[in-house]
């Protein structure tokens, strides 16, 4: 066994050289000990947000010291929901977990593992709910019971490259077919008009989603059954998609998200649909783009719907129904919510703060940060992500796939939302 | 002697500790699962019992769980082929070779033991259709295809691109399992066929052949079980996209699983993978009838 | 290793050797460069690998290793998976060695379903059984520990070693046994002075190919461990792709310290590989 004492010689020796870096907290026995589940590593992230939120959870550990304690448990965010599902199932609910809005949160809500946070808003911590932005927890209601508190949002918009519009001679479009008109004139002049993923579908399907709603596609309606996916419109906003994808750049098809926005950040496109978290990696990556970044709402559709409703999204946190520490969570969401990290979040994240009067140093903000907030200023509605609005994950998978196979020109947008048809009536409708 | 050999009591104390784990943690689980099967289950809210519904809708509902189906087969014929004749090809060139088997036989093996994790990872950046061979090959003024998410044909493009890094990673594998076997034939047989005017072809017919015919079963079985089981360059390399059509059984069962929840559904695609898996076996046996060969 | 095979009675190499060994060259070729290439990456930095992806780093940027390093606590990580899978590794071999032992050498009736019996075991996806084993594991409260990983993984290494181990047993030579047996040795002392002894290469067989299995496991570690302090390699690895951006360098480098402790293992011990499956499993 001499090669196996070997072995383990060596592998001790790696061990010793690990032993360096170990570092155990100790908690104090009285201390309150809760959980706080996230889909990121707070160590090793690059994002900006996760950042933030890495500085709520030590900024709330030394500020309750000897009274709470938080720990994180992190995922990647692949495995996020099956993790999160399985401690569910086992009666380890975190105390407060992260959720993403819609059909998401509706398993965990339906499935009796959030709390009802109503009262605690309403009468308890009246101050605190009254901080928060009108509105803001209109998605987060299933009737009439608030199941979870925003930490901030992000808007989808257009983002385009100054320059190249000023090279190109064209100014920013109002509408769908103008839109046509400056990605025309943008490829006259030798640019790619339009940077997108399709290779992370919800990219593509954010600007399916914002074609579908400006066509008039009511959500609702479909989900009733008053309305079908085989209608004109959606087929209508089916074509626009297969129309605009002419311009994206050759790769789109197996571009990753990241490869998209890096596409647009490094001048090789002169536009980007993407939701505002996509500012810090922008400046992140590149500083100088940010004088020459501008943005512009999605434009509308002549004759159809509303064009100032806006794509937004929450990040929302859910308190576990079975948590034995609601002092500590609470105190843990407040802090989420607080002056200090909202102004972070704007400032630094470069996603919008869910509190009201909050002032924001626009000057130490990302530029576009304002751009985005003019805009917001205008928009008559918002509505989510479609992936995420739809009656259930795999429904919003189906779509993006559906809105995929338009792109690569697999299926005609009849057929393409007719699969999407057939899904519901399978699974759905019944 | 026998009267040692056949004491039940240390037989028992033998089989116990492994198979009381096994039964605990695999078979317990397993039959859970054939019972989850039958069962609308959506993991969060308790199983309820709702008969073959699961079966009905996988087998004549579920589209993606005919591609699904259609790829884990077609991975499995092109794994076994494939990895069976290169492997047993090198095999015979390493046995043949005078110099540098070892290096050359560690190189091809080094693959198997590493992470597939970590080299689906590395090739999904190298099918990558701006930094990796298309970049390399637009040095050369060729266009190379979008290696990972062409949707076109009956086995799409990406699949045959997983079934190639499999080749490259498993390879190894059998060429091992074979060396071992044509090294273990003895020297002498070989002299003495060629005494008797065997050429090095007919000698490889009709003594290296046969003599590792136990060996292709066992090859077989673990490649064809091995393929049908594969996940983790697929979950790497697409998540089974473009639109599911990388999708294959392992990889539909946890996106059903653990992205959609439906646990009933997922372990009802875990049976129809375990009963594949039991046939595939058994057909591997029945088919390549076994000489008994003793050295 | 035994000397095999014909050799070739003229001393000149024949054309035909020169073709295998070209093609064996570029085979080579094939499966060295994108392992180095990786290597060329893991040094570079992110702006460096989008521009020009083949092109050997102008500096070497081996801060991505320190940064991998640290903000991966790969350290700690390493720590973990050396103690769940060594662990595990003895475990499965001992519990392993008996059963084999049983099922190979003594003599009753279901030895043979025994056999075919832990093989099944070899066919079903750990996927199939996520769910139910993490449920029952977190009532009993084993989640979130090295202990409660380490059961799993036995229990999956058993078939692979039963299945190597029952050859290694099957071809040693009954007349060991009768000796000993003979010289009042009962049937634990065969299973301890003779079996166990003897079959050092089926060990270090079966051990390594379970060994590396476990150190490369993801799925399981993946969701049975929370504590980041807990986590094994190949989970951390996974960091390394975040939500909204990568960095791929420090990824690289990553994944070239997690796999660089099996390289040099493999590297040191393949030669044995070979030897132990020409023995084992051939009869197996």
């Amino acid at each position: 066994m001499n090669k196996k004492r070997l072995l383990s010689v060596l592998l001790s020796a790696a061990m010793v050289a690990g032993t360096m870096t170990m570092a155990v907290p100790v908690a104090a026995e009285e201390t309150e000990e809760i959980t706080w589940m996230f889909w990121d590593d707070l160590e090793a992230t690059e994002d900006l947000i996760s950042k933030g939120y890495k500085e709520v959870i030590d900024r709330f550990n030394t500020e309750y010291e000897g009274q709470y304690h938080v720990t994180p448990i992190t995922t990647n965010l692949e495995e996020y929901d099956g993790k999160l599902n399985a401690l569910i199932a086992a009666g380890q609910t975190p105390d407060v977990y992260i959720c993403n809005p819609g059909p998401n949160m509706d398993v965990y809500v339906n499935a009796g593992a959030a709390a009802d946070l109503t009262d605690i808003l309403q009468n308890q911590e009246a101050d605190w709910y009254a901080s928060f932005t009108d509105g803001i927890f209109e998605r987060m209601t299933y009737d009439g019971k608030i199941m979870a508190v925003p930490t901030n949002f992000a808007a989808a918009c257009v983002y385009y490259n100054t320059e190249m519009f000023a090279a190109a001679g064209v100014e920013v479009p109002a509408t769908y077919d103008e839109l046509l008109e400056v990605c025309q004139k943008l490829q006259e002049a030798g640019y790619t008009p339009i940077s997108c993923s399709a290779g992370t579908a919800w990219c593509l399907s954010m600007i399916a989603g914002y074609l579908c709603d400006r066509q008039g596609v009511d959500l609702q309606a479909i989900a009733d059954h008053t309305a079908n996916w085989t209608d004109e419109n959606c087929i209508a906003a089916g074509e626009k998609l297969k129309e605009l994808s002419q311009y994206f750049q050759p790769t789109a098809a197996g571009d990753s998200n990241d490869q998209a926005t890096a596409a647009f950040y490094n001048g090789e496109a002169a536009m980007l649909v993407q939701g505002s978290w996509a500012i810090a990696q922008i400046n992140g990556n590149n500083p100088e783009f940010e004088e020459k970044c501008g943005v512009f709402q999605f434009p509308g559709i002549e004759g159809a719907n509303d064009p100032n409703r806006m794509i937004v999204k929450t990040d929302n946190l859910l308190m576990s129904s079975t948590t034995e520490h609601q002092d500590a969570a609470i105190a843990l969401m407040k802090m989420f919510t607080d002056e200090t990290a909202q102004k972070y979040t704007a400032e630094v994240g470069g996603k919008f703060p869910i509190i009201k009067d909050l002032e924001i140093n626009y000057d130490k903000a990302p530029a576009q940060l304002k751009y985005v907030q003019d805009i917001m200023a205008n928009a008559t509605g918002t509505f989510g992500f479609y992936n995420e609005s739809l009656v259930s994950v795999e429904a919003g998978d189906c779509f993006d796939n559906a809105m995929v196979d338009i792109f690569l020109g697999n299926q005609t947008p009849e057929e393409a939302f007719q699969t999407v048809q057939t899904f519901y009536e399978d699974n759905v409708w019944e | 002697m026998d009267k040692i050999l056949r004491d039940k009591k240390a037989i028992c104390i033998f089989v116990a500790p492994a198979l009381a784990m096994f039964v605990l943690v695999l078979v317990i689980p397993v039959i859970q699962m054939l019972y989850y099967s039958l069962c609308d289950y959506a993991a969060l809210t308790p199983p309820s019992f709702v008969g073959l519904a699961n079966y009905k809708k996988l087998f004549f509902k579920d589209s993606t769980f005919r591609i699904a189906l259609k790829n884990s087969i077609f991975f499995m014929i092109f794994s076994a082929v494939t990895q069976q004749v290169i492997g047993l090809l090198l095999a015979v060139m390493l046995t043949n070779i005078p110099k540098g088997r070892n290096l050359f036989k560690n190189i091809y093996y080094l693959p198997c033991v590493l992470s597939s994790a970590a080299l689906g990872l590395l090739w999904a950046f190298l099918f990558n259709p701006k930094i990796g061979i298309n970049n390399l090959l637009a040095k050369f003024g060729i266009e190379g295809p979008l290696w990972l998410m062409e949707s076109k044909g009956f086995i799409v493009l990406p699949m045959w691109v997983i079934a190639f890094v499999a080749l490259w990673q498993y390879v190894g594998q059998n060429m091992m399992l074979y060396m071992a076997q044509i090294t273990g034939i003895s020297r002498d047989v070989y002299e003495a066929s060629y005494i008797d005017g065997a050429s090095k072809v007919k000698a490889f017919r009709y003594i290296t052949l046969p003599l590792i015919k136990p060996m292709v079963i066992t090859s077989l079985s673990l490649n064809c079980i091995g393929s049908l089981k594969f996940f983790d360059l697929v979950y790497n390399m697409t998540q089974g996209g473009p639109n599911h059509r990388t999708e294959v059984l392992a990889t539909e069962l946890y996106a059903e699983g653990f992205n959609y929840f439906k646990y009933g559904y997922a372990s009802a695609i875990s049976v129809v993978l375990l009963v594949m898996c039991l046939v595939v076996t058994l057909l591997v046996k029945k088919v390549i009838k076994v000489e008994t060969y003793e050295s | 290793m035994s000397k095999t095979v014909v050799k070739s009675n003229k001393n000149n190499i024949k054309p035909i050797t020169m073709v295998i060994y070209i093609f064996l060259i570029i085979l080579a070729v094939i499966y060295l460069a994108p392992l180095l290439w990786m290597l060329s990456v893991s040094l570079k930095d992110n702006a460096g690998v989008m521009a020009a992806p083949f092109a050997l780093p102008e500096v070497f940027h081996f801060e991505n290793y320190v940064q991998a390093w640290t903000l991966g606590k790969l350290g700690q990580a390493l720590i973990n998976s050396v103690l769940v899978c060594g662990v595990t590794l003895i475990v499965s071999m001992f519990f392993g060695a008996m059963a084999a032992f049983a099922i190979a050498r003594m003599r009753w009736k279901f030895s043979e379903a025994m056999h075919t019996f832990f093989l099944i075991g070899m066919m079903v996806p750990v996927h199939c059984i996520l769910i139910p084993l993490f449920v029952r594991f977190a009532k009993l409260g084993l989640t979130n520990s090295r202990f409660g990983l380490m059961i799993p993984y036995i229990t999956f290494s058993l078939p692979m070693t039963i299945f190597l181990l029952t050859g290694f047993f099957k071809s040693m030579p009954g007349e060991l046994f009768e000796a000993a047996a003979i010289d009042g040795c009962g049937i634990y002392g065969c299973f301890f002075r003779i079996a166990l002894p003897l079959c050092r290469t089926g060990f270090f067989v079966s051990g390594l190919m379970t060994f590396i299995g476990n150190w490369n496991e993801l799925l399981l570690a993946m969701v049975f461990i929370s504590d980041p302090m807990k986590k094994t390699l190949p989970v951390t690895l996974t960091y390394f792709v975040g939500p909204y951006a990568t960095n791929y360098v420090q990824m690289f480098a990553a994944i070239i310290i997690a796999i660089a402790p099996t390289v040099i293992v493999y590297c040191m011990f393949s030669n044995q590989i070979v030897e132990g499956l020409t023995t084992g499993a051939v009869k197996g």
